[in-house]
């Protein structure tokens, strides 16, 4: 329609689709790092199921050319500096979606470190989010934080 | 969300204000950003200062609200990029010194009618299907009630919060599931499917839960607790989904059984009132019994005088 233009044409009517995705982006929310983590699991789940379809057409190759052209195909990809930081990326994505994911399975599936109900107080805080699945999310950023950067220390420096 | 904010009301807000609002006519289908500037005063809410817009600069504005207190929830707006009621929001919480600036849009997720006002038909809707009501089996019981039914205070702590929902919206316009999948519930809905599922006085758990599971349903959540974070009434609508998904899933394991409370019953016997002890004195010199046969008498005209 007339009128309507750039990124703010967007956030009136946002559709079903693709160009409702960018709403999580949109939105500032305070005390919220699960919105974080929300964004954060798609973004490496897309990585990690990109990585898979990759590794799946990989491991393919020595049934359908045989296993000279899969050692000589790993060959050519193995001594690429690019190849190693695609992997590096792959793998911290994975190692997230993973960590995070634990946290997920314990709060959705078995309803833990949600809090309880409570009636209204000041500072009005919701319980979910001083649940003990807050302490697990910050655990999970630091864990995925160290556990990546040792594997790029492994990866790049020894 | 720290939407309570005991500071705010004590701030003095920028004595100017530029409020940049989000504008959409539908006969021209034409949408633009408008420029006004407000001159504030403390404790002025958001609410206000559009009033104020309204009343003295430009009449074709179009906002909806009713309470002017949080209460009714018509007024959820988007303030500075957060999902907040407009008559909730102190100016001097949302602008400083350093940025004057007030950005008000429609909620994201709701169709926009005019201006700041969104259709709410498709979020009642989705409430409606949950119903958000008591169902019971025994009709007679229900139509010609006796008694009223039983509800111990542990059970009714444990929805009690949410059920203080105003459907202001807030919740479903910082979903961001919602934002990629419309035909999801959304958290307002499902909270209250929650909150009537496990009440002991309902007895149609059973169609309600059929509703909600599917991925539209309750697997639809995926945890980005924004809605948690923006109610204005802490309902904590996350953790009820949460709460939910677990039930349904032990439900279906044949692990999960409802508590039904049938209507209380005459009282066994009629209660009496129990004489006082004898050793019942607050104060030495002081008998309860004679307190309790003497007229109160309050030296109101001492006590302004003094």
């Amino acid at each position: 329609m007339a009128g309507r233009q750039g990124r703010s044409a967007r956030l009136l009517d946002l559709r079903p689709g693709w160009k409702a995705f960018v709403n999580p982006w949109l939105l500032r929310i305070a005390n919220n790092p699960e919105r974080l983590a929300f964004i954060m699991h798609r973004v490496t789940g897309v990585i990690a199921s990109l990585f898979l379809f990759l590794h799946i057409i990989s491991t393919n190759v020595p049934a359908r050319e045989g296993w000279e052209a899969w050692r000589e195909e790993v060959m050519n990809l193995q001594g690429l500096t690019l190849t190693s930081i695609l992997f590096y990326i792959a793998m911290g994505a994975i190692l997230f979606h993973g960590l995070n994911g634990t946290r997920l399975i314990l709060a959705e599936a078995l309803a833990l470190g949600i809090g309880r109900p409570e009636k209204p107080k000041p500072p009005y805080i919701a319980p979910l989010l001083r649940g003990f699945q807050r302490t697990l999310l910050y655990a999970t950023f630091v864990l995925w934080i160290i556990l990546w950067a040792l594997l790029g220390y492994v990866m790049f420096f020894t | 969300m720290a939407i309570f904010d005991a500071r705010a009301a004590v701030m003095i807000p920028p004595r100017k204000v530029k409020f940049l609002i989000r504008r959409y006519n539908p006969e021209e289908g034409r949408s633009w950003w408008q420029e006004y500037e407000v001159e504030t005063y403390r404790g002025m809410t958001v609410l206000d200062a559009l009033l104020k817009i309204k009343e003295e600069i430009d009449h074709t504005l179009v906002l909806r609200y009713s309470c002017r207190m949080a209460v009714c929830g018509s007024c959820g707006m988007i303030i500075n990029g957060t999902p907040r009621l407009a008559c909730q929001t102190q100016v001097a919480e949302v602008a400083s010194e350093a940025r004057p600036v007030v950005k008000v849009e429609p909620m994201y997720n709701f169709k926009v009618i005019r201006d700041l006002v969104v259709d709410f038909t498709e979020f009642f809707e989705k409430h409606r299907r949950v119903k958000p009501y008591l169902i019971r089996r025994d009709v007679e019981e229900r139509e010609n009630p006796k008694y009223e039914y039983r509800l111990l205070p542990e059970e009714y702590e444990s929805f009690y919060q949410y059920s203080l929902c105003i459907a202001c919206g807030l919740c479903v316009s910082a979903c961001p599931v919602f934002a990629s999948d419309r035909r999801f519930l959304g958290p307002q809905a499902l909270a209250q499917a929650y909150r009537f599922i496990i009440d002991p006085r309902d007895e149609g758990w059973a169609e309600r839960l059929e509703i909600v599971d599917s991925e539209d349903g309750v697997f639809g959540c995926h945890l980005a607790a924004s809605c948690s974070a923006v109610c204005p009434k802490e309902v904590d609508p996350g953790a009820a989904i949460q709460r939910l998904r677990s039930l349904l899933l032990r439900y279906r394991l044949g692990l999960w059984k409802k508590k039904i409370s049938g209507p209380v019953g005459p009282l066994e016997k009629k209660a009496e009132r129990k004489p006082l002890p004898p050793e019942a004195e607050t104060l030495p010199g002081v008998s309860l019994e004679e307190l309790e046969e003497s007229e109160v008498e309050i030296p109101v005209d001492e006590l302004i005088a003094g």
